[in-house]
């Protein structure tokens, strides 16, 4: 089989890459190795959010700051800029609403009531544009009785923290008792299949008697509703007396799922072949360029395509894989960016600099990887695998997974013009 | 000062583990007033930081048969009053090409001298009853071992105690003692949540601290030389093997393989560590490639087995000579009198010996109080069962946990709890559908066992929460389970402020053992523990330096 | 030293890091709360089960094999292994007299067939409905297949046998018990189209049913004498006679190629990528040039393609999608890729009847709202429950095909001269 492009990986950054790459009017194909670490959201998308612990409030000044090596300073800044307001666009295109600005970061409240920077917020989850003046007034945190992917007492302390006054409550409405007799299955992405239709309608009048009760200016409920689409979270608001915001439960993340789901469907709508499921075990090179893959399920019918884009993301996608003695690239076996013996790659506190976080294959200013120290001119890394930075302290997963994907669907509309 | 502070005991037990926790109810089941005291957890020392092997004897049989001749007679003890606590496994003695077949048949003299039933049995035979043996094997013995959950065990020893009177203070640290004279009169307590120091009084003070009793000791003037050797084991993620199995030949590094609950570990290394790093528990990396090297040999699937984490603990040994490996040494045990031996009254030390014989060194202890104090009781530790171990040993039966209202079976859940608890499973409530719900799913741990732990079980965090039930002890390491636990717990403590910091720590600790271990599967967990408490969360906000929060 | 290079255990139980992922694609947690859900039933439970059979929890049998946990897994887990092998080792139960008829596919059309117009009037009979359902707990809500009144194998003796050898390449094709008993006329398409595209249908010396609904019902060993049979005959057609096995159920192709091995046990591997469905057969030999199909002009159908479940699994919807999409006067439409709630016999019982059509709701809401004339997809089952539940005609990707292409056409541009 023939395409144009061939993406491994279907999480955000695959997904952001093969829809621009069809829209071009490219042949894309996504192998995918199983579910994408998309569904572990926050909610909110970073571009760029912490430097050495410290909150950053403006993400671009920071990014230009970036020591070289890093994807986005590979990047560079013009091209940051052109790609940026692609963004908001593309992802409404396939039914995600996104709010921020990107200029300046805002801070979305976590689920343990902290505040953390944040980019590009998912439609009417809580954020704020300074954590130290919430805009809230009293607060109801509305929880659904029996769920334990939420937590209240602990927004509570973050918001009495920042001077807010709050009361607790939960409710339940009947379709959830079936649900709640499951003792392992009451999860976000299972309470909002239910929370459809005419169950949205009672839901709203439980949270408008709540909000009479406690007098409350604002209502903040776990995100446990709209799972294929935005529709249920619309709906709810309209009939809330006042406004609602959403915080992110532990998993599932209902907007990471909704987003996978949104996008996986758009890229496959506008033409795009989407494999799940599938793992490329090989890829047969020739002289600097890779030729074809195969994968598992297709066996011995090799996928073809002009240019590849390793999206595999990082270890726990298996986009790299570590044994006791090495890091490595487990399909094609690339080269590697890896410090120093096992030792050197985590510390012992979790909450220190971890190393493994930053690695990644190797890739050019162009991000193509290399294999046996030979550059591969067809095939290019984005997102988590293409490493040089630490998504974590910098909060800049989100962005470098965006922002690499667009880079090279351009690079690869261009070049096959 | 309140009056509860002012109640005056016959006794004050210093150490929440296996021994600390025997002796007071061996006290408390004598009529003795008792108070236990433990400056963190119980089992939080070497209790909760071994193999929890219900040895048979065997291994000490050719070096020490008294150690090997206690150890049969509690193992027979144990199978009867702890039954919940103990899993009749069986063991095996195999060797490997490269040991000598010789060793064995001085091996089996040495155990039936020592009255341990050794039964030499053909390779083959061996390999079918535990297939995850080395194949290449040229000997096998069949020995009574089994597993021991020390965890269980410490904990139904408090709740005996607790039951006959004893009074138990977890989270105070003995910082000095009270005297008049030549004579020990109390305890000087420091509460590690509030700081704040108070005296316990008592007729007698017991120092059952393991080899922290070195220092308490020292804190009485008195000097107890403690021999401390480190050693690191491995948790594999779930039983490879379900027959303990040892090396035939002389005690070495990571001989033995004990199958324990839902995992398998392997153990020990050995190494002579200066009494200052008795609190630096860290596995090196050269600890876990001995073990890996020598533990594939007698098990060859660990090499591609799945590992969860790491931990060492350190053998509370009485010096007594300069052996360098600490492993020739009498794993006796010492009965100190210190009135007699130094001349201090009121002040007995209860140490050396091993998990396996924690119910003896209570009842030396206990009939050295008694003695000491005038009464003349006889110890009956070995006859009643503890809690939760009183009704037969069932196949998922007898145990009156109802099942939850709305399906007919027991849940797996239950099930779990069953085996955890034994018969005080009975008091996990199910009343309502969010109590059935599950917290920790690896180790199937409910609301309602939470709960029933908070309520019943001295919980005041996470970690203690996890030794009570093994929540956060299974395949995800806590990822899943901690902030919902953290959710219940709050609820209790009504403290979100200290239960997030628990949490943050919490999570913090369970990297600290999977961090010796960070390739494969632990570093994919290890990222995405840090992405949801770390990225998701924002709990590094309010983290904890790791020095401060190990296991305690 | 060189341990711990790459960490395996059966099924992969162990490499699940508790993502949880699965759960969320679990088409029975949605519907039933007293199913454990995928990850508590499969890598959750492996463990207590290897601690002790104790654990195993008979709820496990909602589990409807659909294997979307592992399609799902980022891990790759195989969680419905890992389900089915465990039912098989520790379930107490033994298969109940419907078990044994709903698992008796082809003993029953057997005997079906030959009295098909009486057996098919009696099954749709009210009385006869209200027996099954309360008798042998078959649910009275669910249409039975229709037996045909002549088998696809006598049809072909009597009409094709004779004429295949003349086509200059050869295929076997595995029929299965739905097209033998109940709807030899997709079998006969198959014929058509393949000989079309100049290649003779020939059959497997014996063939058995392939086992997965003897799988589904843990009649093991009949499952297993059946396999061996179906893989002797394949061995003689792939090593003798040098020809693939090619199927038009995604079932029998998925249970004959990862089923037998991961389930049963039985090596398969010397074969198994000589069994495929035929779009697989056909696509490659499209896109590697060797064939064309020539379609005719008149052909006008909105088509909305499902992907059966075994399919998602398998991987290979894009073949029998991408033919389709050759088709010029199709106009595609993909359905979001979920379960139908059937899974075989599970829908027809009465204790899953419920959760069956709960579970297939959201599809059937989506083919009424699509617009289309016609769904296709490569399942028979998928195919009653579709029919059944929205009243839509449902087609084989292959009969589609058959109809769509022009007969002499097609012989003439490959050049096909019998």
């Amino acid at each position: 089989m023939k395409y144009d492009s061939i993406i491994i990986g279907g999480g955000i950054s695959g997904l952001v890459c093969g829809i621009k790459l069809l829209k071009a009017g490219k042949k894309v194909a996504i192998v995918s190795s199983g579910q994408s670490a998309l569904h572990f959201n926050s909610g909110a998308i970073a571009l760029f959010g912490r430097k050495d612990g410290k909150d950053v409030l403006h993400p671009l000044d920071e990014i230009a700051r970036v020591p070289e090596g890093h994807p986005y300073a590979k990047l560079g800044m013009d091209t940051i800029k052109r790609l940026l307001p692609e963004v908001k666009p593309l992802f409404a295109e396939a039914g995600i609403t996104l709010v921020g600005s990107d200029n300046e970061n805002h801070y979305r409240l976590t689920p343990t009531g902290m505040f953390k920077p944040a980019w590009l917020s998912m439609l009417d989850y809580a954020s704020v544009s300074r954590p130290d003046s919430l805009p809230w007034g009293k607060v109801a945190i509305i929880n659904i009785t029996g769920f334990l992917d939420f937590y209240p007492d602990f927004i509570a302390r973050g918001l009495n923290l920042a001077g807010l006054q709050c009361e607790a409550r939960d409710f339940t409405v009947p379709e959830l008792e079936t649900l709640r007799k499951s003792s392992t299955e009451m999860r976000a992405t299972n309470i909002a299949r239910f929370i459809t239709g005419d169950v949205i309608r009672r839901f709203a009048a439980e949270v408008n008697r709540i909000v009479a009760e406690t007098h409350a200016d604002t209502v903040l409920m776990p995100a446990i509703i709209g799972l294929f689409d935005e529709e249920p979270v619309r709906l709810l608001k309209e009939q809330v007396v006042c406004p609602l915001y959403y915080v992110s439960t532990m998993p599932m993340s209902l907007c990471g799922m909704r987003a996978q789901m949104r996008l996986r469907n758009h890229f496959q709508h506008l033409g795009g072949a989407y494999l799940i499921g599938d793992t490329v075990c090989s890829g047969n090179f020739d002289g600097g360029r890779l030729k074809e893959i195969s994968t598992v399920n297709l066996g011995d019918m090799t996928l073809e395509a002009d240019r590849f884009v390793l999206a595999t993301g990082s270890f726990f996608s298996h986009g790299l894989e570590a044994t006791p003695n090495k890091v490595f690239e487990p399909i094609f076996n690339l080269d590697v960016n890896v410090s120093g013996p096992r030792v050197e790659w985590c510390d012992v506190d979790l909450y220190k600099d971890q190393q493994y976080m930053k690695f990644g294959v190797v890739t050019d200013e162009s991000f193509h990887v290399y294999k046996d120290g030979s550059r591969i001119d067809n095939m290019q890394a984005i997102g988590a695998v293409a490493g040089g930075h630490d998504a974590l302290k910098e909060e800049s997963g989100g962005g470098v997974a965006i922002l690499t994907a667009l880079k090279v669907a351009s690079d690869i509309i261009n070049e096959l013009k | 000062m309140s009056q509860e502070n002012n109640r005056h005991y016959d006794v004050i037990v210093i150490g929440g583990g296996a021994t600390g926790a025997g002796t007071a109810r061996d006290c408390a089941m004598r009529g003795l007033k008792t108070l236990l005291v433990e400056r963190f957890d119980f089992t939080a020392g070497a209790t909760g930081r071994n193999h929890g092997l219900l040895h048979s004897g065997a291994r000490y049989a050719v070096t020490d048969q008294e150690s090997a001749t206690e150890c049969i007679k509690e193992n027979m003890i144990l199978r009867r009053i702890a039954r919940h606590c103990v899993d009749d496994t069986g063991g095996l003695f195999v060797t490997l090409p490269e040991d000598d077949l010789e060793y064995q048949h001085n091996f089996v003299e040495c155990c039936h001298k020592a009255g341990i039933n050794a039964e030499p049995i053909d390779p083959k035979d061996a390999i079918r009853l535990e297939p995850a043996v080395n194949h290449d094997i040229i000997g096998a013995v069949k020995v009574p071992d089994g597993a021991i959950d020390p965890f269980r065990l410490t904990v139904a020893n408090v709740v005996s105690a607790r039951k006959d009177g004893a009074d138990v203070l977890t989270y105070h640290e003995v910082i000095g003692f009270e005297r008049e004279q030549n004579r020990i009169t109390g305890v000087k307590l420091r509460d590690s949540k509030n700081g704040e120091i108070t005296s316990r009084y008592a007729d007698l003070v017991i120092n059952a601290g393991g080899i922290w009793g070195h220092h308490i000791a020292e804190l009485a003037g008195v000097r107890v030389n403690m021999f401390p050797a480190k050693g690191a084991l491995l948790i594999f993620g779930h039983r490879v093997n379900n027959v303990v199995i040892n090396r035939c030949r002389k005690p070495a590094d990571a001989d033995i393989l004990v199958p324990g609950d839902t995992i398998s570990l392997i153990g020990t290394t050995s190494s002579r560590i200066p009494y200052d790093q008795i609190d630096n528990m860290d596995v090196t990396q050269e600890e876990v490639d001995v073990l890996m090297r020598e533990g594939t040999k007698i098990a060859p699937s660990l090499a591609y087995t799945r590992i969860l984490r790491a931990y060492a603990g350190v053998r509370p040994l009485v010096a007594s000579d300069n052996d360098p490996s600490g492993r020739s040494i009498s794993r006796g045990i010492v009965c100190l009198d210190h009135a007699t031996r130094d001349g201090l009254e009121g002040f007995i030390t209860i140490t050396g010996g091993k998990l396996m014989t924690y119910r003896l060194m209570a009842e030396w202890a206990t009939d050295l109080a008694c003695k000491k104090l005038g009464r003349d009781v006889k110890c009956r530790t070995a006859e009643i069962p503890l809690p939760g171990s009183e009704l037969e040993a069932h196949e998922g039966g007898t145990v009156m946990t109802r099942p939850k209202a709305h399906i007919i079976d027991l849940s797996t859940d239950q099930k779990a709890a069953e085996e955890r608890h034994g018969s005080l499973s009975a008091e996990i409530k199910y009343n309502t559908l969010a109590d059935e719900a599950v917290v920790c799913e690896c180790e199937q741990v409910s609301v309602g066992e939470l709960k029933y732990a908070i309520d019943r079980l001295h919980c005041e965090n996470l970690i203690n929460l996890r030794r009570r039930t093994r929540l956060g002890m299974g395949t995800c390491q806590g990822e899943l389970c901690a902030c919902r636990a953290a959710g219940i717990l709050v609820k209790a403590n009504k403290c979100a402020e200290r239960t997030l910091r628990d949490l943050s720590s919490f999570i913090n600790e369970r990297w600290k053992g999977m961090y010796p271990v960070s390739w494969g599967e632990s570093l994919v967990e290890g990222q995405f523990m840090s992405w949801l408490y770390e990225g998701v969360c924002g709990l590094d906000e309010i983290a904890l330096p790791e020095d401060k929060i190990d296991a305690k | 030293m060189e341990y711990q290079e790459n960490t395996v255990s059966k099924n992969n139980f162990e490499e699940c890091i508790k993502c949880t992922i699965c759960t969320v694609y679990c088409p029975v947690t949605a519907v039933n709360p007293d199913y454990p859900g995928p990850k508590q039933a499969g890598p959750d439970g492996e463990r207590y089960r290897l601690k002790k059979p104790f654990f195993y929890d008979e709820a496990l049998k909602y589990c409807l094999n659909c294997k979307r946990c592992e399609v799902a897994c980022p891990s790759n887990v195989k969680i419905g292994d890992i389900i089915q092998s465990a039912r098989i080792k520790y379930s107490k139960h033994s298969p109940t007299l419907r078990d044994r008829m709903l698992a008796s596919t082809d003993f029953m059309g057997t005997m079906a067939t030959p009295f098909a117009p009486i057996v098919n009037g009696i099954l749709r009979l009210k009385p006869v409905k209200k027996i099954m359902d309360s008798v042998l707990k078959i649910d009275d809500g669910r249409t039975f297949p229709t037996y045909a009144h002549q088998t696809f194998t006598s049809w072909y003796k009597k009409h094709a046998a004779s004429s295949q050898a003349a086509y200059p390449r050869q295929a076997v094709y595995f029929h299965g018990c739905y097209v033998q008993y109940n709807y030899p006329q997709l079998g006969k398409d198959l014929v058509t189209l393949m000989n079309a595209v100049g290649y003779g249908v020939q059959l497997l010396e014996k063939e058995k049913c392939c086992g997965v609904a003897k799988i589904a019902n843990k009649l093991i060993d009949e499952a297993m004498r059946d396999a061996n049979i179906n893989l002797a005959s394949i061995r003689k057609a792939v090593h003798d006679d040098k020809m693939q096995i090619i199927a038009t159920s995604s079932t029998c192709t998925f249970t004959m190629r990862d089923e037998y091995l991961h389930i049963l046990g039985i090596d398969n591997l010397d074969v198994r990528d000589d069994i495929m469905l035929a779009t697989r057969f056909l696509y490659n030999l499209i896109d590697s040039g060797q064939v064309k199909l020539v379609f005719k002009d008149g052909f006008h159908k909105r088509v909305a393609y499902h992907t059966p479940c075994h399919m998602e699994k398998l991987g290979w919807s894009i073949y029998s999608t991408s033919l389709l999409k050759m088709i010029p006067g199709l106009d595609f439409v993909q359905l979001d890729s979920q379960c139908c709630g059937i899974a075989g016999t599970y829908g027809f019982k009465k204790e899953n009847y419920e959760y069956s059509q709960g579970i297939g709701k959201a599809l059937f809401d989506q083919i009424l709202n699509s617009h289309v004339d016609l769904v296709a997809t490569d399942c028979e089952t998928c195919k009653w429950q579709i029919e059944m539940s929205t009243g839509m005609p449902v087609a084989n990707p292959v009969s589609i095909l058959a109809e769509a292409i022009d007969i002499e056409k097609t012989k003439a541009v490959n050049k096909v001269v019998v």
